[in-house]
């Protein structure tokens, strides 16, 4: 079953010739006639399809379009041209922990950032104490964040987020939050999610780790896929091509 | 029954949003009505407090110039503090909600949110700090030996259009702010300019005529009137002025979620 396709996405950014901050200077290049628009070609006509239960790598140099990518996958952003069809619910792990706030407390913040990625608040107030106490954070449930250490900050942003099992996960690089004891953890946790039926969608450079659970590879190279296929073979491939 | 279907399914194409998004735009009101005050030591009773040091002060500097200019029957207290309360509404909404999209850059660019809820949740915040002043306005009301009306429950539906029109150019500065961070001035001096065109704590009888015409353009006179009219009858309406609100504040909302659903894609790329 295909979960996600994409057919000749493409995305650019509008850019004027120059970067204009205030509508002052805009003016005056205007009455110049200096003003050009420009399209930045991000993403040049994609094209790939994912099934269920598929894990998916996707590497590139810098710059390659991957983190444009992943956004449109998260429909943060939507493309300019071309189809994208997901079916099933997303769960981006990009940046844990957006939206936090340090003045409320460890359980408002649990609450919002759950309402945040969609999930039913009915739910996770059933399961506040849970995944406090999977991130041993029970006991500090009601002080405010701000009086929370930056591991601890992160390691509660990461148990909300793969509190469920989403259809889809989208990963940025594979994290390892917090001390040793709960870096372990976290990672059986994420291998746990991406061996289960979840589709998932990962962003790296650690190649080995790529060769080890992907199941197929796309090489973006300046927005556009230069090679898709098998993990041994596009990673000796990328490897091959320098840098 | 239908009709009433209808009519929601539109409100959800307009808006942008579904029903799970409904507990999101709850807890970000409760969460702008809380944080705001979390360090301070009577937490929310600053909502209470702010409109009555503001219309006290105001009362002290302008009761000699204006008290008795008002038409007989009309008491001054009530007649500023209510002009303080729902220019509050309007500038405090109006600014947050116009910031809360740029504001919150950080959970926009990645989680799938619909972004207009937070300007959503800005204007309706707006509308609940104003609600909650109505309280020390009731007070100030029978200080001053006057009685609240029969009509009071349509101040309620007068702040929600208001919140509805400040979202609407809520979300359409929102857009330009992001484009261009110099607007932020030019409104501000604006807001400034329009705030004295409201007869926040004058009578509008002592102008005159070319700005008396002025004043009563603007809209915010008119939502002004029906909201004095009908907490404390400290204000003449006519059936214009309630012409005037509904469809200033409807068309405000429409074309505000047009403009930003038109031009968001393009603009969160500037995030």
């Amino acid at each position: 079953m295909v979960i996600i396709s994409l057919k000749n996405i493409s995305f650019f950014y509008r850019v004027l010739n120059k970067k204009h901050n205030s509508l002052k200077v805009l003016f005056k290049d205007f009455l110049k006639g200096k003003i050009s628009i420009e399209n930045y070609l991000a993403l040049d006509s994609i094209n790939f399809e994912v099934k269920k239960g598929q894990v998916l790598a996707i590497i590139g140099r810098n710059g390659a379009g991957k983190s444009t990518l992943l956004k449109i996958l998260a429909r943060v952003m939507s493309p300019s041209n071309g189809e994208l069809s997901i079916n099933g619910q997303i769960a981006p792990m990009i940046e844990l922990g957006a939206g936090f706030n340090t003045e409320l407390t460890g359980k408002e913040n649990i609450l919002f950032y759950a309402s945040l990625l969609g999930r039913d608040l009915k739910d996770v107030r059933m399961r506040v104490e849970m995944i406090a106490e999977w991130a041993g954070l029970k006991d500090k449930l009601d002080y405010q964040l701000r009086t929370y250490s930056t591991g601890m900050v992160a390691r509660l942003a990461f148990a909300v987020a793969t509190d469920q099992m989403p259809d889809i996960l989208l990963i940025d690089e594979v994290l390892s939050v917090g001390d040793e004891d709960f870096a372990i953890k976290s990672r059986a946790r994420m291998t746990e999610m991406i061996e289960s039926e979840c589709t998932v969608i990962i962003v790296s450079h650690n190649l080995d780790m790529v060769v080890e659970m992907a199941d197929e590879v796309i090489w973006l190279e300046k927005g556009r896929v230069l090679m898709h296929g098998n993990p041994a073979e596009v990673i000796t491939a990328y490897k091959s091509a320098g840098l | 029954m239908e009709y009433m279907f209808a009519k929601k399914i539109n409100f959800y194409k307009i808006t942008g949003l579904n029903r799970n998004h409904i507990q999101l735009l709850l807890l970000l009101i409760q969460q702008s009505l809380t944080v705001r005050y979390k360090r301070s030591v009577i937490g929310i009773g600053w909502t209470l407090l702010n409109p009555m040091l503001t219309s006290f002060i105001l009362w002290i500097v302008f009761s000699f110039l204006f008290a008795g200019k008002l038409q007989s029957g009309q008491q001054f207290a009530p007649y500023l503090m209510a002009g303080v309360l729902l220019n509050s509404l309007f500038q405090l909404g109006l600014l947050q909600s116009a910031n809360s999209i740029s504001g919150n850059k950080n959970i926009l660019t990645k989680v799938a949110v619909p972004p207009r809820i937070f300007a959503f949740a800005a204007a309706l915040a707006a509308f609940i700090n104003f609600i909650i002043g109505l309280i020390p306005l009731a007070i100030v009301v029978y200080i001053s030996g006057q009685n609240i009306e029969w009509t009071f429950p349509i101040v309620f539906l007068t702040g929600l259009l208001l919140a509805l029109f400040v979202s609407g150019i809520g979300l359409f500065l929102s857009i330009i702010f992001i484009r261009f961070e110099d607007t932020v001035n030019v409104v501000n001096a604006l807001l400034l300019m329009l705030a004295a065109l409201t007869p926040i704590f004058y009578p509008v009888d002592i102008l005159s005529k070319p700005v008396k015409f002025l004043v009563n353009l603007n809209p915010l006179t008119s939502f002004l009137d029906i909201f004095r009219w009908s907490f404390s009858d400290n204000a003449a309406v006519t059936f214009a002025d309630f012409c005037y609100i509904i469809i200033i504040s409807f068309t405000s909302f429409i074309l505000g979620n047009f403009f930003f659903k038109k031009r968001w894609s393009k603009t969160i790329a500037m995030l």
